[in-house]
């Protein structure tokens, strides 16, 4: 820790690396649990390499890549939910995982248990819930159908509610790897009306495909191209630089081969 | 404030702490995890709760109807003349062997459900595990509340029929709960080791469905241990299970305070299986969250 070390420094990542491990036969796994100590029974599948990344308080922060890139590793990495294979990473504050939470949603349970459950997952209290449930009811708007099973909602109504949920968790750092504003025009404004709010006090951190949302949102863009950052910096210059290169690098077929 | 720490993919804890503190806080660990995640323990079960009769009519009152019949049928079915155990009991051998069965059985299917739902446990909430920063050890313990309360719907159910049949209860049913929290706690240890090995191989699971059956017969369910010969009557206690079910038996028929090395063996068993479970758990955790 050489560097200077602000306490406005969110996300500190160094060398960050992850890999999964590929297995060519089913069983090969167990061989590797059991005799791991000798010589291993996997391919290294490098989705992150040498990824170094400062967040600060209050920025908001795009995430740019084709499918596969190593965006939502990324992510995952960072809210602790998978650990790096190599580097070191360092985050400080209270972070919601809100990677896309409408897939969380129980079909057969209706609006309101989902509230109550995905609140608890969380970290909300029940009694926090019960208290902001109104709150969450009227910023979704669905009405009636949150007693309904979640199964009967449309596309746009399940975003709504986890985009609702995800605004009252009191996050300092928000990950998101969905869209963020979608449905309709009227609600969009409404979620970015909150964002822009809500990063006065905290820190968002976002996957997305959509160019003028991170545009419209972001204070950086971070490029990521087959697991390393390519690209950071002006969202508008990213963005064009990214686009130019869809353009001219075509879809390549081996992107998701393992390296020897 | 919360913060994460890695460094060369391995979590790092600031603190160092002498031996015997980490000893206090590995036995304390899983209890403070249940305390922290109390709130999301009591949705995720209200939730599975609900679920189990889920579009029925008669819902929870199939849960009653369930063990009622079985003793129905087990009292009809020993009208023989077999040799009973029991025989000279004060309820006669008929009811007496009814009840001697449920009891085993009772504890038996307790046992079942559990070994044969936790190796697919982590995979019914995949979606979870893989979205948010989810406390996969808290689903082994609601997991095991949820098997508790229909088990208690069945012992009830026993003690009313009981009550029912000889007009009185012995006194040592108020030991119920001496036998069930250590048995809780083992069923919640090997839910931890076999969602874990779960996560990784689907054998697991088609390994307890051929194992599970064989332990109806391994267990002194149908039979009294001591009708065994005599070399099987000592090694027939390896099997944890003989020891919950005799205990279960003795308190809650028999009505005598139970073999105390008996209950000191489910005890060893107990803690040993939840603390081993746990640890075993713990330690593949962060490698379950990218194999499933």
């Amino acid at each position: 820790m050489s560097s200077s070390t602000s306490s406005d420094i969110v996300v500190r990542a160094r060398n960050l690396g992850k890999a999964y491990q590929l297995y060519a036969r089913r069983n090969d796994w167990l061989k590797q649990v059991m005799f791991g100590w000798w010589k291993s029974f996997f391919k290294p599948f490098w989705v992150l390499r040498d990824i170094d990344l400062e967040i600060h308080r209050g920025e908001s922060i795009g995430i740019l890549g084709r499918n596969g890139c190593g965006k939502s590793t990324l992510l995952q990495v960072i809210c602790g939910m998978t650990l790096p294979s190599h580097g070191e990473l360092r985050v400080t504050g209270r972070i919601a995982p809100v990677l896309a939470l409408g897939s969380t949603f129980d079909l057969e349970l209706s609006g309101r248990e989902n509230v109550m459950i995905g609140g608890a997952v969380l970290g909300l209290k029940r009694s926090e819930v019960i208290r902001k449930f109104a709150s969450i009811s009227e910023f979704a708007g669905i009405g009636d159908y949150m007693d309904q099973p979640v199964k009967h909602y449309s596309m746009g109504m399940r975003t709504r509610l986890a985009f609702s949920i995800c605004a009252h968790v009191e996050a300092e750092i928000l990950v998101v790897d969905e869209a963020l504003a979608v449905g309709d025009a009227a609600f969009q404004r409404k979620c970015l009306d909150w964002i822009d709010s809500f990063r006065k006090t905290g820190t968002l951190l976002f996957v997305s495909h959509s160019m003028a949302e991170v545009r419209r949102l972001c204070t950086r863009a971070i490029w990521i191209e087959e697991g390393r950052i390519r690209e950071q910096g002006d969202p508008s210059t990213v963005i064009r630089n990214y686009h130019r290169a869809l353009l001219v690098e075509k879809d390549d077929i081996h992107r998701f081969s393992a390296s020897e | 404030m919360p913060s994460v720490n890695v460094v060369n993919g391995k979590q790092i804890v600031v603190e160092s702490i002498g031996p015997s503190q980490r000893l206090v806080r590995f036995v304390a660990k899983p209890f403070v995890q249940m305390w922290h995640h109390q709130d999301l323990i009591a949705a995720i079960l209200r939730r599975e709760m609900s679920e189990r009769f889920k579009g029925s009519v008669a819902g929870w009152v199939w849960a009653v109807v369930a063990p009622l019949l079985a003793i129905a049928v087990y009292t009809f079915a020993f009208t023989t003349n077999l040799q009973l155990p029991l025989a000279n009991s004060s309820m006669g051998p008929k009811i007496g062997y009814a009840l001697f069965i449920f009891s085993g059985i009772v504890v038996f299917n307790f046992w079942s459900e559990m070994a044969f739902r936790a190796p697919m446990l982590l995979h019914e909430y995949t979606h979870f595990i893989k979205q948010t920063i989810f406390p996969s050890d808290m689903l082994a313990v609601i997991s095991t509340l949820r098997a508790t309360a229909y088990t208690l719907i069945s012992v009830v159910v026993m003690l009313l029929f009981q009550l029912a049949a000889t007009g009185a209860l012995p006194w040592t049913v108020v030991l119920i709960p001496l036998i069930f929290i250590p048995f809780m706690a083992f069923l919640i240890g090997m839910s931890w080791f076999l969602s874990a090995i779960g996560a990784f191989t689907r054998d697991a699971g088609y390994l307890m469905i051929n194992i599970v059956p064989l332990f109806m017969f391994a267990t002194p369910v149908f039979y009294p241990h001591a009708a065994l010969p005599a070399p099987f009557n000592f090694w027939i206690y390896a099997n944890a299970l003989t020891g919950y079910v005799e205990v279960m038996r003795d308190i809650v028929l028999t009505g005598v305070v139970p073999d105390m090395r008996v209950y000191a063996w489910t005890l060893v068993t107990s803690v040993f299986t939840f603390y081993f479970g746990y640890w075993f758990f713990d330690r593949y955790r962060n490698v379950i969250v990218d194999v499933i």
